[in-house]
């Protein structure tokens, strides 16, 4: 040290080559001085230990797997970045070294002095995300909670959320949505930074082992994949993947998928949504088709009772409507008897009358002007009729020989055969008898 | 279904098919009034059901449950 501090009047150590001794304080300020003079850099590790415990500055260690450094930076300027830090988070920090010297009541530190940081991208938390999902799956610690039977209507609901997160309003909207009014356990834990992840899975132990509880909300809003992590947190999701009732997670915004989306049994892209997967059935609208339900029952009770009653006094008024039906139909038959009845006395007159029609004009006819000529007719019929008659011939001088028998006999041979004969004149018939054969 | 596994879903699912049964028209009325007695059972559970989830949200903080627990009970904190 060619420009350092000065020697104490204080004597020495005797036989000591080394210079001094010196004022600590003055050794410390040369000390700050020095390590100030060290280049500024940017430096990559991952944080430990971030507090912020309410004074000027933030405090975390930057670590990898060969060294760590003590870092801190003035809170307003942190605050200003806008992101939080999370253990394991992998950043790049600009600055230098560093040295507060401490004071009689004081300790002194050192620390690299940070004014600039970065999330050291997206692209690596990707990665270890996506190292630790396959992990995850190949431990099977994606299906347990799948399989969880989940109820329709949960009696009492737990919920593990940031107290003075938008989050829990949300799931109080999506509950009054469903018309849900039971009993809901709020377990506020913080939802971003490192002791985010023990907290929820603490939480979600206790809410698992209160029978009452038939499933739980994990809700937080959006925020950067940093923000996020800690929901992929290995230990939590393993938490998770075997409680025994199931978890319905809402973490960050749609665009962001956490570990613990995975684990779960349903993962909802708002808290809302995840209120309302929590309660599946709509109880307003159950509510009416409950009673549309009962309402039904009881027209179908009515209705089976009524219908045969109705039915029965029909059947008992059978017999005596099928006596009067058959009395109708009686009457009609005898109606329409009498009816055809006059109708073929009618006809039977109508027959008669043309009979005697035709009868009449036969008479008439024979009474016509044709009657002399039928008498002339009959006159010469009767004188032909006189000319044929052997009494006629008789009358004239002729006789008839007839045999015994009283048979005309036309030959002499037939004659001879007879041998007595009778002789018949016009006035009367003279026996005879054939002496010469 | 007994009374000991039945569950909301699986009840309404009973009420829906009876209901479906009861309008097809083909059930006695023995078999009517059986129905009947059972869907009526059925939908007075859901009913139950439904108001155990609407008689006014209770909210509590999980070390207040706890606590009520462990003490043996005692009025709801709201």
């Amino acid at each position: 040290m060619s420009v350092g501090p000065q020697p104490d009047a204080t004597e020495g150590i005797p036989g000591s080559a080394l210079p001094g001794p010196f004022p600590v304080g003055s050794y410390a300020a040369q000390l700050r001085r020095r390590l100030r003079e060290f280049a500024r850099v940017q430096l990559v590790g991952e944080v430990w230990g971030f507090r912020s415990s309410g004074g000027a500055r933030v405090y975390f260690e930057l670590r990898d797997a060969y060294g760590a450094m003590p870092c801190s930076m003035w809170r307003n300027e942190f605050e200003q970045l806008g992101v939080s830090l999370a253990d394991g988070l992998r950043v790049v920090v600009g600055g230098g070294c560093d040295f507060y010297p401490g004071s009689a009541n004081a300790s002194p530190s050192f620390s690299f002095d940070v004014s600039e940081l970065r999330i050291a991208g997206e692209g690596d938390l990707l990665v270890q995300l996506e190292r630790l999902r396959r992990r995850l799956a190949a431990d099977g610690l994606f299906e347990p909670q799948k399989r969880l039977i989940r109820p329709a209507l949960p009696r009492t609901i737990g919920v593990v959320t940031g107290e003075r997160g938008k989050a829990r309003d949300d799931v109080l909207a999506g509950l009054r949505r469903r018309g849900w009014a039971g009993r809901l356990v709020w377990a506020f834990a913080p939802v971003q930074d490192r002791h985010a992840a023990p907290r929820i899975a603490a939480a979600l132990r206790e809410l698992a082992a209160i029978e009452e509880v038939e499933v739980v909300i994990v809700a937080r809003g959006g925020g950067s994949l940093a923000d996020l992590f800690a929901f992929c947190d290995e230990a939590l999701c393993r938490t998770v993947a075997l409680l025994r009732v199931p978890v319905i997670s809402s973490v960050g915004h749609h665009t962001d998928r956490t570990l613990i989306d995975d684990v779960a049994a349903v993962a909802c892209s708002t808290p809302t949504h995840a209120a309302e997967a929590a309660v599946p059935v709509d109880v307003t609208e159950a509510r009416r088709a409950t009673t549309v339900h009962a309402k039904r029952l009881h027209t179908h009770a009515r209705r089976a009772v009524l219908t045969r009653a109705r039915e029965l006094a029909q059947l008992s008024r059978a017999p005596a409507e099928h006596v009067a039906r058959n009395r109708r139909r009686l009457h009609q038959l005898l109606r329409e008897l009498r009816a055809s009845a006059r109708r073929k006395a009618f006809d039977g007159r109508e027959l008669a009358g043309v009979h005697l029609l035709v009868l009449s004009r036969g008479a008439a006819r024979a009474q016509s002007s044709d009657t002399p000529r039928r008498r002339t007719e009959l006159e010469r019929l009767a004188l032909a009729l006189a000319a044929h008659d052997p009494e006629r011939t008789l009358e004239r001088g002729y006789a008839l020989v007839e045999d015994k028998a009283g048979d005309p006999l036309t030959s002499a041979e037939s004659a001879r055969d007879a041998v007595r004969l009778t002789v018949r004149f016009h006035d009367g018939r003279v026996p005879a008898q054939v002496t010469e054969l | 279904m007994s009374a000991d596994d039945r569950t909301y879903e699986s009840a309404v699912a009973r009420v829906e098919e009876i209901i479906r049964r009861l309008d097809s028209g083909d059930a006695g009325l023995r078999e009517t009034l059986e129905l009947v007695r059972e869907g009526r059972e059925l939908v007075e559970y859901c009913a139950a059901e439904l108001d155990a989830v609407s008689r006014g949200l209770e909210e509590l903080r999980l070390e207040e449950l706890v606590a009520r627990l462990e003490s043996g009970g005692g009025e709801p904190v709201k």
